[in-house]
């Protein structure tokens, strides 16, 4: 595939349940890739800290949330802007058996990578074909 | 030069939201000038006065500091770097690919009066933050009054 222009694309607010934390929510641009024993997810949430990230998943749902820092604004007056800055929450439904117990989460400058194991009912088996 | 100040304590995100719709009008700042690239372009970038100079953030998240350039020249200041996708070589497939990768470059005019030479640039959580001071001969002085 020829590699497109790169281009910024607005962010999108996050619709529907309203939140008790204030601030707007904005969700996460992500990438999810299939592969025979897991799935993985990388969500790009600039401007939030390792420690500032939160990953559930309960009942199939998983459920990411960046909080950015205010502090960094406090003293700035703008001259001009092209992004919004808030928070990241966006949620997922799983269609597949995930193997809770070892999920992987790795944040770095900004990029949320998750590795979501496939359980034992959802990896994909090759099956042997026997000549007949 | 203030334009605005962020004041509410209640919810400082929000007050920094309607910034974006309040600024429009503020697009065609002539202190601000972007050169060849606009918004819609990658990365986006904010610029702010933080007083002492001006403050230009741009999200780039996912980055290598090597592969992330800051040059300045006159009153330009320009952004380029390549943006790489993660391996993701024996995938079956893949369900979203949302998120922008290749390569980029954005400049920015500043404004006069800027000391390019003393400019710093950090990357970290994602964001870069290139901070410009004034020039010292753009710093206002006290100039002493004497008895006569």
């Amino acid at each position: 595939m020829a590699e497109q222009e790169i281009t910024a694309k607005e962010k999108q607010q996050v619709a529907g349940q309203e939140k008790t934390r204030a601030g707007r929510f904005f969700l996460p641009g992500v990438d999810i890739y299939e592969f025979d024993d897991s799935i993985k997810l990388w969500a790009d949430m600039p401007g939030v800290k390792e420690s500032d990230v939160e990953v559930r998943l309960k009942e199939g749902v998983l459920t990411i949330t960046g909080t950015v820092s205010t502090e960094t604004y406090e003293k700035l007056s703008p001259l001009y802007t092209e992004y919004n800055v808030g928070n990241y929450f966006r949620q997922f439904e799983l269609n597949e058996d995930i193997d809770d117990q070892h999920i992987g989460a790795v944040m770095k400058n900004g990029v949320l990578e998750l590795t979501l194991p496939k359980g034992e009912r959802a990896r994909s088996r090759r099956i042997e074909i026997q000549a007949g | 030069m203030a334009l605005l100040r962020f004041s509410s304590d209640l919810d400082p995100v929000s007050n920094l939201l309607t910034l974006q719709s309040e600024l429009e009008r503020f697009l065609r700042n002539p202190a601000i000038r972007l050169g060849v690239s606009g918004p819609g372009d990658f990365p986006p970038v904010n610029i702010f006065d933080d007083g002492d100079g001006v403050v230009v953030m741009a999200e780039i998240p996912g980055m290598d500091v090597a592969s992330l350039n800051v040059s300045g020249q006159s009153h330009t200041l320009t952004i380029t770097g390549y943006r790489k996708r993660e391996t993701v070589g024996d995938a079956a497939g893949y369900h979203r690919r949302e998120r922008p990768f290749g390569e980029f470059s954005r400049s920015v005019q500043l404004p006069d009066e800027l000391d390019l030479d003393k400019a710093a640039a950090r990357y970290e959580a994602g964001m870069l933050t290139i901070r410009v001071p004034k020039a010292e001969s753009a710093k206002p002085r006290q100039i002493a009054v004497n008895p006569a």
